[in-house]
């Protein structure tokens, strides 16, 4: 039985062994004699992270003509005030209109914890129906109505007779798993379950043979491009760009991609992902119930990365001749570029921060840029990213390795000990090394330029202008503290890891 | 009653309690509940705060015991035990705050009784229960004040006199916070009075800890801080003094005036402030009042807002800057006294104006209030349309604004397009940063 006929999908924890807790070295975890996979014990002082919820609606605030529902307290969804930025701009950019996010909540009391909040699920589908006529309607379930054991697809079967809109529900109870990856899994397995269905086909009134052949030309050169926006607009464009170059055409999938076109990925060649984390899952059910294969391997960021990422997607189509032409010359003009920087980045010591794909790819790209890699740090860790690992470690020298759901106190006592010139991390993740006075810069922004090629040039030019000047830093950590004691600087960083994993017990 | 929000403008109890415990001098919560609580909080901050995250121990440095289902199941106690124990290490806090969460409440765990075994071991650790449930972000900042009342305030009942407690900005959640409250510490200051405002930089733990003391509290909100005032005056036998946000001089003239006569100040004193502060801002205001004229720069308006901002913003534009914010929405949730006392602020302004106030909490139903009280042309050749026009809200009716056609500045949260630092809206200067930033949004493109 497939995971797609179950309510909810399993979480990560189960299904790919995630665990977010290690610290040690790379060639610790390269050689595999120090292993998280599992036994994932965790920490005895933890800080706050986020949940599935946050990268959820990230992604589901995207859709056009939809509106998203919480189901639970009023809270819950708050971080959309931060990612509607993202939804504006991201709207302009595709679709030709700034428009804000559409969330809404049922905002549950405490009468609702008591006698249940169905009823007021219920209500809610109909009159967001009635009130924004939208073609779908996310429901999403969060930890309440997870407690008190609300049956949201009950409602969902209920309801969906009386409203148009397709109703998707999403389950992101946020503790019911710590990787929050699983947020993927868990607007896909809505999407699979509920916005597939082609529409019904409508016979045209004149046959075209022709058009019907051109059609299904055009659908066996056609690539998903997978981006469950982790990219932003100019890096779309980047890998549209390099696709387009082998003769394909794109779906960009399923950020922004409207409700009732969704079937689309359905038809195409090929899905291609940007990054393991994101898309196995969803991947592996368009192939086994659609018959489109996938190609997840590597993720575009970094001139090896995106050169090998081109390749794979050209031998799928038996373009490898094409591919290497194009690999050749977009590298040669790349390597060309880069020479401006090269003095300024040559031997500067880098820090790493990110999801783990992007984390150990961005840390390639800084090895390629001259820098020397003195620390890495990752959300979580799965089987996907293993051969990353052999590839860092290959680099010469070993360094800092730690998996962590963010936890700043573990980087702060990190950064203290390596004292690196250059930090990269994750938004709301560079404070700390700020503080401190290190250069930083941001690894994630969808306004921001990191993939393919382009990507490569845009970061390099980037960490050239906050090397020039890192003056706000430098400042900032004369007056600016950190909250922690004296004591624990002194500590093993890793002191409060119980995994087994851990080198430092 | 909708059966949802839209858009809520607040955060839940927990939100709240976490901006105000991290805006409080070197004090440090410890949130129990799921992993993702603090982040989402911390994303909204980014989001909606005028680009301030953190605080002493903000951002995602707020230690938090990351419960998940093995602790639904089995309870959350131990885990809580561990990471208060551990925070003590790692984190440097002079006091410490456990906030708990919507699944720590539900499941029952016992946070009293784990915080007193720490309290009898001498530890300075306080908690608040601040279920999302319970209510919204302003309700968790009344419950952290409400729990340092009850539990760190002193037991004294000799009163200081002289000394008052400020309440009823909420840190993060009023963007201008702190240009807020340094603005009337300083007015209160030039009235003689020693003022614990809690959260600037004047403040510290040592006065908070004597809040007890003071003669009066006095609440710049007729919502936010009023059930802390009522604990206060229930344990202590302080009174209170609850005003809207004095933005400008006509509100800050009353609220001048109104302290006085609660603390029995001399009046002679207060008038002399009130003359002198009333001149300063007119000598300020003086040189624009050729161009004020020249661009034709009256407004109607629409003030969209929490029920602080709400108020304050369109009596100052009635009063102080004679523009006509004929439409007034309150986005809160409130009950029928308090939807009944903001009406009431509003209805025998100084001007004479009648501002229509409604309340609505769902910002895509904005504009059918202002349909409705203002009916658009039906192609009447002679049309008294409501324009020129300016919506002064948050970055949520941008929309509004875009479908009016008229400029906007976002004052009430979420201010997602605006940089905040030390600005501040309330007394006299206040209201000039206020024109200051309307004038500019009015003639960007000049």
């Amino acid at each position: 039985m497939s995971y797609f006929d179950q309510k909810e999908p399993p979480k990560r924890e189960d299904r790919l062994k995630a665990c977010i807790a290690y610290g040690g070295s790379i060639c610790g975890l390269a050689t595999g004699s120090k292993r998280c996979l599992q036994d994932d014990g965790e920490r005895g002082f933890t800080q706050g992270s986020i949940c599935l919820l946050l990268p959820a609606l990230a992604w589901m605030n995207s859709i056009p003509d939809s509106v998203v529902l919480l189901h639970g307290a009023i809270g819950c969804g708050s971080c959309a005030h931060s990612q509607n930025a993202n939804v504006r701009s991201g709207s302009l950019q595709r679709l030709g209109k700034t428009r804000d996010a559409l969330w809404l909540s049922t905002a549950l009391d405490e009468t609702d914890v008591i006698s249940g909040g169905e009823g007021k699920l219920g209500a809610a589908i109909r009159e967001a129906d009635r009130r924004y006529r939208p073609a779908a309607i996310f429901v999403v379930a969060s930890c309440v109505p997870g407690i008190i054991g609300d049956d949201v697809e009950g409602v969902v079967d209920r309801v969906q007779p009386q409203v148009s809109a397709r109703i998707v529900p999403v389950h992101c109870e946020g503790f019911k798993t710590k990787i929050w990856a699983t947020a993927y899994d868990a607007i896909y397995h809505g999407i699979g379950r509920v916005l597939l269905n082609e529409p019904e086909e409508r016979l045209p009134v004149i046959p075209d043979e022709f058009g019907e052949l051109q059609e299904k030309f055009r659908l066996s050169r056609t690539v998903n491009l997978m981006n469950v926006s982790s990219m932003g607009r100019g890096d779309e464009l980047e890998l549209a760009r390099l696709l387009r170059s082998l003769g394909l055409d794109v779906n960009i999938y399923p950020v922004f991609a409207h409700p009732d076109e969704m079937y689309k990925v359905t038809q195409a060649a090929v899905s291609i992902s940007t990054c393991p984390t994101h898309d196995d899952y969803f991947l592996k059910h368009l192939e086994e119930k659609y018959g489109v294969p996938y190609i997840i391997k590597h993720m575009p960021i970094g001139i090896e990365n995106t050169s090998s990422w081109v390749r794979d997607v050209a031998a799928f189509f038996g373009f490898q001749e094409l591919g290497e032409k194009l690999i050749a010359t977009e590298e040669r003009e790349l390597r060309e570029a880069l020479e401006d920087f090269r003095p300024v980045f040559a031997g500067k010591k880098v820090f790493v921060n990110a999801g783990e794909f992007r984390a150990l790819a961005t840390a390639e790209l800084l090895a390629e840029l001259g820098f020397e890699i003195i620390g890495i740090r990752s959300f979580h860790h799965d089987e996907f990213a293993e051969e990353e690992y052999g590839k860092l470690a290959a680099l010469g020298g070993d360094f800092a390795f730690n998996i962590a759901n963010a936890q700043p106190f573990e980087e702060a006592n990190l950064l203290k000990r390596v004292q690196p010139d250059v930090f990269l991390g994750h938004w709301c993740g560079n404070a700390t090394a700020a503080k401190l006075g290190i250069a930083t810069h941001v690894i994630y922004n969808t306004g921001l330029s990191y993939i393919g090629y382009q990507g490569a040039y845009e970061l390099a030019r980037r960490l050239y202008r906050q090397l020039k000047n890192p003056t706000f830093n430098k400042k900032l950590s004369r007056y600016a503290s950190l909250p922690y004691t004296g004591q624990w600087y002194e500590a093993d960083p890793f002191k409060y890891i119980k995994a087994a994993g851990s080198e430092s017990k | 009653m909708s059966s949802f929000i839209e858009r809520p403008r607040y955060l839940c109890p927990l939100g709240g309690a976490i901006m105000t415990v991290t805006a409080l001098p070197g004090v440090v919560p410890i949130i129990h509940a799921p992993g993702g609580c603090a982040g989402n909080i911390i994303w909204a901050q980014n989001g909606g705060s005028g680009l301030q995250v953190g605080g002493y121990c903000g951002g995602l440095n707020i230690p938090s015991s990351n419960i998940q289902e093995r602790e639904v199941v089995f309870g959350g106690g131990e885990r809580l035990r561990e990471e208060i124990r551990n925070t003590f290490d790692v984190v440097d806090g002079k006091l410490f705050f456990v906030l708990t969460g919507c699944v720590t409440e539900v499941i029952g765990d016992d946070v009293r009784a784990v915080v007193n075994e720490f309290q009898a071991e001498g530890a300075q650790i306080l908690f608040a229960e601040t279920a999302g449930f319970k209510g919204n972000s302003y309700r968790g900042y009344d419950l952290v004040l409400q729990s340092l009342f009850q539990n760190y305030a002193g037991r004294t009942v000799q009163k200081v006199r002289g000394k008052i407690n400020l309440l009823g900005i909420v840190p993060f959640m009023d963007v201008f916070w702190r240009g807020n409250l340094d603005g009337l510490r300083g007015l209160l200051g030039k009235l003689g009075l020693q003022v614990n405002s809690y959260f600037s930089p004047e403040d510290d733990l040592a006065e908070i800890g004597k809040a007890a003391e003071a003669e009066l509290n006095i609440i710049v909100s007729d919502v936010y801080g009023a059930e802390a005032a009522k604990t206060a005056e229930e344990l202590y036998g302080t009174p209170y003094l609850s005003l809207p946000l004095p933005v400008g001089p006509a509100a800050t003239d009353i609220f001048l005036r109104r302290v006085g006569e609660a603390l029995a100040l001399d009046s002679k004193l207060v008038e002399r402030v009130l003359a002198e502060e009333n001149r300063l801002y007119y000598h300020y205001l003086e040189p624009l009042t050729e161009c004020y004229n020249d661009l034709d720069l009256q407004r109607y308006s629409i003030v969209v807002g929490d029920a602080n901002y709400s108020v304050a913003v369109a009596k100052f534009l009635a009063d102080d800057l004679g523009w006509l914010p004929e439409v007034v929405v309150c986005t809160d949730q409130l009950g029928g006294d308090q939807q009944a006392l903001l009406t009431k602020r509003l209805s025998n302004l100084e001007s004479g104006f009648k501002p229509q106030l409604v309340f609505e909490t769902d910002t895509s139903e904005i504009i059918t209030h202002l349909n409705r009280l203002r009916p658009r042309n039906q192609n009447q050749k002679y049309y008294n349309a409501f324009s020129p026009a300016f919506v002064v809200g948050s970055s949520l009716d941008r929309e509004l604004a875009q479908s009016l056609g008229a400029p906007h500045l976002s004052v009430s949260f979420p201010v997602a397009n605006r940089a905040v630092l030390d600005r501040g809206y309330t007394g006299y200067r206040g209201g000039l940063r206020l024109i200051e930033d309307l004038i500019s949004a009015a003639i960007a493109g000049r």
